[in-house]
């Protein structure tokens, strides 16, 4: 059967000339997708069960300091935040980032033995800790990370702790946590008399007032009672804290540069193609093919690369979550899956980065003088 | 009296601002359906001067006309040459990616056709030029005049009424470049098509019916 010739075709087998620099363009872009997947993917995931863990406990709002960074509050104004009407319960809570072991970090949340979030733990074994007591709760997946059990002893900081009792959370980060006393983790944090915010339960809203309206007004009613501090919802928090932006933020930021490697990568291989081919494209403009279709022939080789780059390299960021979510290092906070929506984001920038990247060399091959192309050498 | 197909009035085309004169002032009528041979020196001009015919190239001053019309201003160049004329090349310049069957459909994908419009056409035209069994080869498993032939049926796959052959046969041995000139002829006879071949070897330019000699930029005789 003779072949027949399609535009795309044509790019491929133009393409597939030179396959080793073809492969190694292919490999950075896809090494610059595969790191968008991973990094912004690890990110979102993050931020997917931050907003969990404040569904699950029932939080409403949290209240911190307006400043980015220091998020500490003083605890004593707990008791004016309670005053609030809307309120109907409010529960101190101090968090930080810890290293158990040299291998092993992990989130550490400070409740009162009281405090109305324990709702959504359930207790595999073992009990509450309480209130001044040198005692720890751990999250199941660390719980097996560590090797520990109810019982076993746990350093912190060169501070011992018992461990009381094993739970189940519904959401990754509790399951990767420590718990411990409030006051324990404020000595352990030199942060004694301080919180990083609360978390508060509103009561019901009124008849005939819409949802949003009341979330605006308790808002505006806690921000009143407690001037300097923001009344955040749920939410919100969850999407604007700290730890979410900062991983935002790295994902992004590393991201953008390895696809700036990857755009570079395609751009200097569809340069040096339209050089070596220089000849080749003025045969195509002395057969009449106009100057927009050698454009669109070399746009569309530097889609292909870009494209199938992409493919490759949405492979290699999920392969890199799936090893991610298995890592005691990250297990608690990343998460295997990957959004659709994520996978369409990857494929576009893509397909934009091949685009890019292959305007300034279609633009010079389609401007050749056909004569002065089929004299080069 | 006809109107002639191709017409240039005192055609002048020079190189390095001017210091290169590679036409001084030609003037040429071709009728359609002709068989002009353009011989001369290398240097003399008479490549530029095809170049020129083709819509390759613009002129420095002077008119080229198709059917009447200015080539450049009432003719667009790019469907000038993706419509009316074909060009065959002394060096083949077949694109070695593609085998003998999908170079002949590049000219047609300037033209965004139905693809198996495309590959029938392209059969057909291999098969006129006697290469039936070498539809699927690549360039470089083609010999010098299988080659040549290729770029034949590459020229004539839009359909172009004007063949220009930029020293078709300087590749090819004695045996071959008669072959490829038969074939030329053969091919202008039996479509009506206007042939100008550009050449330095006298016993094709002076069997064309009509020989046109350039020296020095100029039209000798």
């Amino acid at each position: 059967m003779a072949s027949e010739l399609s535009f795309t075709g044509f790019a491929w087998k133009n393409l597939w000339r030179r396959r080793l620099r073809t492969f190694l363009t292919l490999g950075g872009i896809a090494m610059a997708i595969g790191a968008f997947v991973a990094l912004v993917g690890f990110s979102r995931s993050f931020e997917h069960e931050w907003q969990r863990l404040y569904s699950s406990s029932g939080t409403d709002i949290a209240v911190v300091d307006k400043s980015f960074i220091n998020t500490s509050v003083d605890e004593s104004l707990e008791g004016k935040l309670r005053a609030v009407p809307v309120v109907a319960q409010a529960s101190p809570m101090i968090f930080n980032l810890i290293d158990l072991t040299p291998e092993v970090n992990a989130l550490v949340f400070g409740w009162r033995a009281d405090s109305y979030e324990f709702e959504s733990l359930t207790f595999l074994s073992g009990r509450r800790y309480r209130n001044g007591a040198p005692e720890v709760l751990l999250g199941d997946v660390l719980a097996k990370t560590l090797d520990k059990k109810v019982g076993d002893t746990l350093t912190i900081q060169g501070s011992n702790f018992t461990v009381v009792g094993i739970f189940h959370g519904g959401t990754a980060l509790e399951a990767g946590a420590v718990l411990m006393p409030m006051d324990q983790l404020q000595k352990l944090s030199n942060l004694q008399g301080k919180v990083s915010g609360y978390h508060v339960r509103l009561r019901p809203a009124p008849a005939g007032e819409a949802p949003e309206a009341y979330m605006k007004r308790a808002q505006a009613e806690i921000e009143a009672a407690l001037p300097g501090l923001d009344a955040q919802p749920a939410s919100e928090r969850a999407t604007n804290n700290q730890f979410v932006s900062l991983a935002h933020g790295v994902a992004w930021g590393t991201s953008s540069i390895a696809l700036m490697m990857g755009i570079l990568g395609i751009a200097n291989t569809m340069a040096m193609s339209v050089f070596e081919r220089t000849r080749e494209i003025g045969v195509l403009r002395a057969l009449g093919w106009k100057s927009r279709s050698v454009m669109l022939l070399i746009q569309v080789e530097a889609v292909v690369l870009g494209l199938v780059g992409g493919i490759l390299g949405i492979g290699i960021g999920w392969g890199a979550l799936h090893l991610l979510s298995t890592l005691p290092q990250t297990e608690s906070i990343a998460s295997a899956s990957v959004s659709p929506m994520h996978l369409l984001e990857a494929l576009g920038i893509s397909i934009l980065s091949g685009l890019m990247a292959g305007a300034i060399p279609a633009w010079r091959g389609a401007h050749l003088s056909p004569v002065e192309a089929l004299r080069h050498d | 009296m006809t109107s002639p197909q191709l017409e240039v009035r005192n055609l002048r085309k020079s190189y390095d601002d001017g210091r290169i004169e590679a036409l001084r002032g030609v003037d040429l009528s071709i009728a359609s359906g002709e068989y002009v041979a353009i011989s001369g020196a290398s240097g003399s001009g008479k490549s530029t001067l095809l170049q020129l015919l083709g819509g390759l190239d613009k002129p420095t001053s002077g008119e080229v006309l198709f059917e009447n019309s200015l080539l450049g201003t009432a003719v667009d160049l790019d469907d000038y040459r993706a419509h009316r004329v074909g060009f065959i090349f002394q060096a083949f310049y077949l694109l070695p990616t593609l085998r003998a069957i999908e170079n002949v459909q590049v000219p047609m994908l300037a033209l965004n056709g139905d693809a198996g419009n495309r590959r029938e056409r392209a059969e057909a035209l291999l098969i006129e030029m006697g290469l039936e069994n070498r539809l699927n080869q690549y360039p470089n498993e083609l010999s010098a005049g299988e080659r040549q032939r290729v770029a034949i049926a590459r020229a004539l796959a839009n359909h172009p009424s004007i063949l220009l052959a930029d020293e078709p046969t300087g590749n090819l041995d004695s045996v071959n470049s008669a072959r490829i000139i038969e074939m030329l002829v053969g091919i202008q006879k039996k479509r009506g098509m206007t042939l100008i071949v550009v050449t330095h070897e006298n016993d094709i330019a002076n069997a064309a019916p009509r020989h046109i000699r350039i020296r020095d930029g100029r039209i000798a005789s």
